[in-house]
């Protein structure tokens, strides 16, 4: 018996290492393994065996089984691997055909660049305020150091609201700037302040490519003691440096905003060519960026802050055009015409 | 304005080595921004003197001819259209690569050689036009089209550059004339030599007048009748004036500051304007009645000005008037009646001071904005009129050969001269610029200027020269202003404040916002558009809105933005129109402010969010509900609470009247958002019919203001399975689903978890009158596994109450 275990078990081994296929494989296992198999017979008549026959015979037949269970198993793995792979090989496949259309909306670039602008001066302490966007004429001239016969309103073209007047506030209109939220705020918070205002404003003017009635600004307002210029540029250098990803350097020359003494215009070194002049800075090496100074006494004391204890400075910059810069946008028109076509490329 | 860097060499010393581009930028830095540097010379570059040798007929043109020209040291061959050209006359030749303007129109173009009609042609024998020069003087007026230049008169050498013989040979930079809204001081070159000088470290050359006035004589009689509005009136009598052409040198100059030159005295009072800035007045004094009066116009009087416009002026305006008739609109404009004409031969010079708003409420109530107005409009210094009075007297005399003073100045002053001091604390300065400046460079930067600088201890007691208006300086902060930007603002080292850390103020409203435009544009597939404030009455109708509750723009631009809207639906339906064209299914939102006149001073503004859902009508039947759901999804995300959906309740014209609900807060009843299937009238009115649109409008003020937040609390995971099981049902279509739904979560609350729709079936199957709905029911215990037995009865509760409400269960 013992050695026709052997037999069994070289047989098998031998079928087995010759086997291509699961198939056969199926078949090999039935014929060694089997109810009827050789070897299950042998086993069956284990039992008819001597004990001392039994001693040997017994483990050397389950040996032989383990061993022909484990030898197919191996090679059914081998087999199916194979088999998987040439499955593989015969497949085509075209990973050119567009992937899944996900319905994802877009979020407009106006309020993508806004989130950011207010995200940055967030983090450096400033709180994010709101104001109406129709306005009375004290808020956005007067209080602002702008009476009714100041040149300077003729910088800013104005909406009027028809049939709107309070003794107290003039006339209604659309707000021309962020600025009347400074005094707003001050009325409110009182000082120390530290603020940005980004919003829509409107100017009584002639729509073409780059100029529109409405667009969006940002105001900024920093109150407190000792606040300088020089804090103002640091801030600025902060800002635009984190907004662009790169450094940026500021540059000051005097402005003038009723609003602000000393007043001074803002300009960044030119990202495209490095202060060297190019074509998008006008070949001057600095793009102009916004208007600012230190908060006229008069605006101070409009807010109800005392200018002997409190000093500080606003700035205001023109969102839209910083959006439209960003993007290359070359028609303002375009951020208020509802054009998917358009919005979906943001 | 333009600034002649020659004209300004007449007061301050500017080498001629200076690159203008460099002046230019130390301007910009240190007082007003230089648009532009133009160098006359570059712009006739190429373009020399050239003398006709021989002209021949060109053979293929009738019109055109062939000269032999000499260019110097050559002669070559142009061809020129010119009917004016003879042998031996001097010309104009832009050589090829030289910039012309053909015909003087359209933009610059590079000449090159070329042939014209198979006639070679070496470069263009030029009109004046087409290079931007004046027919020299002297020399008669040449009839023709394009007449060509005729350099004759000037006896020039062949091949010298045009411009030198032109003596162009000027700077012209052009100050951008917002950057001097507060220094009407600058508003002439002496002014801005003033600054030159100390931004160039430069002595400053002050003007001396050498005119010397008689005694006696016939003086010009003034009265000032409105004292306030016009602080100075100075008039002068000039006798023996011959009108004629100005000298070259007065041409020149006003040419290159952009003035048009006239005649020698107008253009007199031009070159002291553009000198001095102080505008002035030469009135015919044979025209004048008597003598001057300053005075307000009477109702309805009429006057033409030189411009030949009639005017009709009223009781605010002030005018220069004689005994009889006004002359002049003061300081905005003179009058036809008085003007100075070829016949004139005695003058009346007013020089003056006018009360800046006056001059600028009339300027804008008559539209009328002149050089004049822009200067005056900015408190020019009284004391002005005195100095430019004696400059246009000294240049008459030059310019109008044998003229004479008839007589003593009239000199009426309503002003005092005060001097104007102010105290400067060094160290609010310092803290102010960010920057420590000693006090002797505070006072020198100040000396240049002409500002007196007085240190007195720890301050500094500065004196502000009259040129510079109380508007202008009037506060520390304005000397702040000085220092610094004499100083240099490059000069000033960036620096971040050393604030305490403190969060800043919440602003939920705003944070809320930039979530929610993530959930509406990345989670629920919206895109975000923008509009305009405004819309038109056609649109109000259109939307079937009442035109009482909108805000009205005065002073419109368009007629397409003559109201405030009051809703965001109007001009998000033009864009749902504007894209059909493109596309068929889409989403859009806009988050913005609205604007209700209730008739208070200021409107209800609110910040609102619309959204629409566009769809095929075809496709359409779900649009309320995909606007509902959206609503939904917001509130949720939000985690708003205690609030309630029934039907629409408020006036919304737009929304079909059947498929309206309103989102309304449980404690005040105040509605939070409205969800609506757009009106057909409205979709017709907006050429819609072909879509059905869901949409929403979220009063996201509203919201943030009143609306409760419920707490996120985490709830355990249930430990013991629950059961499905379905129902459907028959009922009525009166019958809503929400009663239905309502009445199987309540016949048991402890043990039904969920009940959801999943299907609502109408047609084929069904009895007319009749829906099939059916809906999924979670029935689950928190602290067992139900059997069958416990739960039975709770199907049997859920049939009878359906049954209560006459369904017939299906299944």
């Amino acid at each position: 018996m013992q050695e026709n275990l052997k037999k069994i078990q070289n047989q098998a081994l031998q079928e087995i290492d010759q086997c291509k296929d699961l198939k056969s494989l199926q078949d090999i296992e039935v014929k060694y393994l089997g109810r009827k198999s050789e070897l299950t017979e042998l086993m069956h008549k284990l039992k008819d065996l001597s004990p001392e026959e039994k001693k040997v015979i017994g483990p050397l037949s389950n040996e032989v089984k383990t061993y022909i269970i484990k030898k197919i198993e191996t090679t059914r793995g081998a087999l199916e691997a194979q088999e998987i792979e040439k499955q593989l090989n015969s497949e085509l496949f075209d990973i050119t055909a567009p992937g899944t259309k996900y319905d994802l909306g877009h979020i407009h670039p106006l309020s993508q660049i806004q989130y950011e602008v207010e995200k940055i001066f967030s983090d450096m302490g400033f709180a994010v305020m709101d104001g109406p966007e129709v306005e009375s004429e004290y808020y956005n001239f007067e209080g602002l150091n702008i009476p009714g016969d100041h040149p300077a309103r003729d910088m800013q073209d104005t909406f009027f609201v028809k049939d709107k007047m309070s003794d107290r506030h003039g006339r209604l209109v659309l707000r021309t700037h962020t600025s009347p939220v400074q005094v707003r705020t001050m009325e409110k918070y009182g000082a120390p302040l530290r603020v940005i205002v980004p919003g829509r404003v409107f100017r009584y003017e002639a729509t073409d490519a780059s100029h529109d009635t409405t667009f969006y600004q940002v105001e900024g307002l920093l109150i407190d003691k000792n606040i300088s210029l020089a804090h103002l540029k640091g801030v600025m250098a902060e800002f635009l440096s984190r907004l662009f990803g790169k450094e940026v350097k500021v540059r000051f020359r005097p402005g003038y905003f009723p609003f602000v003494e000393p007043g001074i215009e803002l300009d960044f070194s030119c990202l495209i060519c490095n202060e060297k002049g190019c074509s998008v800075c006008k070949r001057t090496g600095w793009v102009e960026f916004m208007g600012a100074g230190m908060v006229h006494p008069n605006v101070l004391k409009s807010g109800g802050i005392d200018p002997k204890e409190y000093q500080g400075w606003a700035f205001g910059f023109g969102l839209t055009r910083l959006v439209m810069m960003r993007y290359g946008i070359d028609d303002i028109r375009l951020l208020q015409s509802g054009d998917l076509r358009f919005l979906q490329q943001f | 304005m333009k600034i002649s860097l020659n004209w300004l060499r007449d007061f301050v010393e500017i080498p001629a080595d200076t690159d203008p581009q460099q002046l230019a930028k130390l301007f910009t830095i240190h007082t007003a921004e230089v648009e532009g540097v133009e160098s006359q010379g570059e712009a006739m570059n190429k373009i020399v003197v050239g003398q006709i040798q021989e002209i021949h007929p060109h053979p293929d043109a009738d019109k055109l001819r062939v000269t032999k020209t000499s260019i110097g040291k050559e002669t070559v061959q142009i061809v020129c259209g010119g009917s004016n050209l003879s042998e031996g006359m001097y010309v104009a030749v832009a050589l090829p690569g030289s910039q012309v303007r053909w015909h003087g129109q359209g933009d610059l173009i590079t000449l090159q050689e070329t042939k014209i009609r198979g006639v070679e042609s070496f470069g263009m024998i030029c009109a004046g036009e087409e290079i931007g020069v004046d027919q020299p003087t002297g020399d008669p007026a040449i009839e023709g089209p394009n007449p060509i230049l005729d350099l004759s008169a000037l006896k020039p050498t062949p091949g010298t550059p045009l411009a030198q013989i032109l003596g162009k040979d000027d700077t012209i930079l052009t100050v951008d004339n917002k950057s001097l809204t507060h220094r009407p001081d600058l508003w002439g070159h002496y002014g801005i030599a003033r600054e030159v000088a100390a931004i160039t470290n430069k002595h400053f050359k002050a003007h001396k007048s050498e005119v010397t006035f008689p005694t006696t004589g016939t003086t010009p009689d003034v009265q000032v009748k409105e004292k306030k509005l016009c602080p100075r009136y100075m008039g002068v009598l000039i006798e023996n004036i011959r009108i004629q052409p100005s000298p070259d040198w007065v041409k020149k100059r006003l040419h290159s500051a952009g003035y048009r030159s006239i005649n020698n005295i107008v253009d007199a009072t031009n070159y002291v304007m553009a000198e001095f800035g102080q505008p002035l007045h030469a009135f015919d004094s044979k025209k004048v009645n008597t003598g001057v009066i300053v005075r307000t116009a009477k109702k309805d009087e009429k006057i033409t000005t030189l411009d030949g416009v009639e005017r009709t002026l009223n009781k605010d305006t002030l005018v220069i008037a004689d005994h009889e008739k006004p002359l002049a609109i003061a300081g905005i404009m003179g009058g036809a009646n008085s003007e100075v004409d070829d016949q004139t031969t005695s003058i009346l010079i007013e020089a003056a001071n006018f009360q800046p708003s006056s001059i600028r409420k009339t300027s804008v109530k008559i539209g009328l904005r002149t050089e004049a107005v822009q200067r005056f409009e900015k408190s020019l210094d009284p004391h002005l009129a005195e100095q430019a009075l004696h400059r246009v007297c000294e240049i008459i005399l030059q310019v109008s050969p044998g003229a004479t003073i008839a007589g003593p100045v009239t000199d009426v002053r309503n002003f005092k001269t005060k001097v104007n001091t102010i105290t400067l604390d060094i160290k609010k300065l310092c803290s102010k610029i960010g920057k420590e400046i000693a006090p002797e460079e505070i006072a020198r930067l100040l000396h240049t200027i002409q500002f007196g600088a007085e240190i007195k201890g720890k301050k500094i007691k500065v004196t502000v020269p009259t040129f510079r208006p109380l508007k202008d300086i009037e506060i520390e902060d304005d000397i702040v202003e000085e220092v610094a930007r004499l100083h240099g603002y490059d000069n000033i080292e960036p620096k971040l404040p050393e604030l305490p850390i403190k969060l800043p103020l919440e602003n939920r409203e705003r944070v809320q916002k930039h979530v929610l435009r993530r959930l509406m544009s990345l989670g629920l597939g919206f895109s975000e558009v923008y509009n305009y404030s405004f819309y038109s009455l056609k649109d109000i109708q259109k939307t079937l809105l009442p035109e009482e509750l909108h805000e009205k723009i005065e002073n419109f631009l368009s007629e397409d933005q003559t109201h405030l809207r009051v809703t965001l639906v109007t001009n998000m339906l033009k864009n749902v129109a504007h894209n059909l064209k493109n596309f068929d299914h889409f989403k859009i939102y806009e988050i913005g402010h609205t604007y209700q006149d209730l008739q208070e001073y200021f409107p209800i503004e609110e910040k609102k969010i619309c959204g629409m859902i566009v769809k095929p009508k075809k496709e359409g039947t779900n649009v309320f509900y995909d606007a509902k759901g959206a609503v939904e999804a917001i509130l949720g995300s939000l985690r708003i609470a205690g609030y309630e959906m029934r039907k629409g309740e408020s006036l919304c014209t737009y929304a079909h009247p059947n498929k309206y609900s309103g989102y309304f807060l449980k404690k005040n009843g105040e509605e939070l958002a409205k969800v609506f299937e757009v009106h057909p009238l409205v979709l017709k009115n907006f050429d819609l019919e072909k879509v059905s649109i869901g949409c929403f409008e979220i009063n996201f003020t509203r919201l943030m203001q009143s609306a409760d937040r419920s707490d996120m609390k985490y709830k355990p995971l249930p430990k013991f399975p629950g059961t499905t099981f379905d129902i459907s049902v028959l009922v009525d279509t009166k019958t809503e689903v929400g009663t239905l739904q309502k009445a199987i979560a309540t016949t048991d609350k402890q043990l039904i978890k969920t009940v959801e729709l999943f299907d609502i079936y109408q047609g084929s199957n069904i009895p007319e009158g009749k829906k099939s709905l059916a809906f999924k029911v979670v029935i689950r215990a928190d602290d067992r596994t139900l059997t069958e037995a416990e739960m039975k009865p709770v199907h049997e509760k859920i049939f009878a109450s359906l049954k209560n409400l006459g369904g017939e269960i299906r299944a």
